[in-house]
């Protein structure tokens, strides 16, 4: 089932581009990783969904529906934590906590106890007097309490500890396991993304630059390092096909190819003729930095 | 058993979950007909996302490691004593691929190569041998 849909949609602040005809769809149970730099339009792009933006061009379906047009009924289905604040800062929890029984109809009494109970939340106290994990905690528990069908989660890790990061990973996964949710989250940290994700999309330059599964990410890439003194420039590694990106690092190339090991050495050996190659596996961390880092 | 999980280990998850029951089954810890434990119990406590478990399980049961019994979960496949010996072997294979992978990359002899993993063996009985 269709969860949500984007096609081309840009959308921008003032002058240029934030988000470049951006498309991509995401059906139900799909654990969506959302990467890219700061100020690389993660939050752009959840706003969209959300309704919270409009697109400048293009179309934007959750659920099917247009989510402006449709804002109550799209929002009742979306469990949303987002990366700033935005609960009522002088309500105490369990009123917060009320306000949510009230404005959604499957509020799930058991489960916003036992959130509350783990999370160590004090009923009593006022928002604004929460520490800023305790207050992202308050959020996480009602976004998840009336079992949304999409859970979108804006760097849910920003702020928290490891242990309430923990407990962030270990909500989602329970909602997962028992609601069958679709999650869309931004994330820096890629151990949580690697924890979560079942697919991964990246955007770069304003545009979806990787949208892949997982696992084929962390199976189907490679690192290749070629020393500087045995190339002219990068274009001769970036115009082999499946280059991502070339970039040197003193008297090393770098270099991402869509290849396993094996066919990576293989192929940049046959078209350089270049012996002293090595090729590698790469992790997450290093896989970002790789293509989104040093420009 | 115990799973455990690294994510930034450079392995998908996928495949250290499956390498790790394999293991788990060539050491003698988990014996033919041995419960493995459900998805949804194993996936909040190790942080993991149920369909990296189920794809895990899924590749065990292709492979014919693990079988599905009715009414009950997952259980480690009936093995004869030569397929226990040859999935030992195997394990061990998988260890030394990368291994082999590197004696090409840095163009080692592979007579030095097998010299030197000999001498590993001879000082590991020796140090054995100490205790």
């Amino acid at each position: 089932m269709n969860i949500l849909q984007c096609d081309n949609v840009s959308r921008g602040y003032g002058g240029g581009d934030v988000l470049s005809r951006i498309s991509f769809s995401v059906d139900q149970g799909e654990v969506i990783g959302l990467l890219g730099r700061n100020g690389a339009g993660k939050t752009t792009l959840i706003r969209l969904v959300m309704g919270m933006l409009a697109p400048r061009e293009g179309t934007v379906r959750v659920f099917g529906l247009e989510p402006r047009a449709n804002a109550v009924a799209v929002k009742r289905r979306i469990g949303y934590v987002a990366e700033a604040q935005e609960l009522p800062p002088f309500l105490k929890v369990h009123e917060v906590v009320g306000m949510y029984r009230q404005l959604f109809p499957g509020w799930d009494e058991d489960m916003a106890d036992d959130l509350i109970r783990k999370f160590e939340l004090p009923s009593d106290r006022k928002i604004k007097d929460l520490s800023r994990g305790q207050a992202r905690q308050v959020a996480l528990m009602c976004a998840v309490s009336y079992r949304p069908e999409l859970l979108i989660l804006d760097e849910p890790a920003g702020g928290l500890d490891p242990a309430a990061r923990r407990q962030f990973l270990e909500t989602s996964i329970r909602l997962l396991n028992e609601t069958g949710t679709t999650i869309l989250f931004s994330s820096h940290y890629m151990g949580d993304v690697e924890r979560m994700a079942s697919r991964l999309i990246m955007i770069h330059d304003h545009q979806k630059w990787i949208d892949s599964e997982l696992d084929d990410i962390r199976e189907g890439y490679s690192l290749a390092l070629v020393p500087a003194a045995d190339l002219a420039d990068g274009e001769q590694l970036l115009s082999l096909p499946s280059c991502l990106c070339a970039r040197r690092h003193g008297e090393v190339f770098h270099a991402v190819y869509e290849l396993e090991p094996e066919a990576c050495c293989q192929a940049v050996r046959q078209a350089l003729g270049i012996a002293n190659i090595q090729c590698r596996r790469l992790g997450l961390e290093e896989m970002f930095i790789e293509l989104a880092g040093r420009e | 058993m115990i799973f455990y999980v690294d994510p930034g280990s450079g392995v998908p998850i996928f495949r250290q979950l499956v390498d790790q029951v394999k293991l788990s089954i060539a050491s003698g810890v988990l014996q033919p007909g041995d419960e493995l434990p459900s998805i949804r119990s194993l996936s909040v406590p190790l942080g993991v996302n149920p369909m990296t478990i189920s794809k895990a399980y899924n590749l065990l049961v292709h492979d014919e490691i693990l079988e599905r019994r009715p009414g009950k979960s997952l259980v480690v496949a009936e093995l004869g004593q030569g397929e226990i010996e040859d999935r030992r072997l195997e394990q061990l294979r998988e260890t030394l691929r990368p291994a082999l992978a590197q004696v090409r990359q840095l163009e080692i002899d592979p007579d030095e190569a097998l010299a030197l993993f000999g001498e590993l063996l001879a000082e590991n009985d020796t140090d054995q041998g100490k205790d």
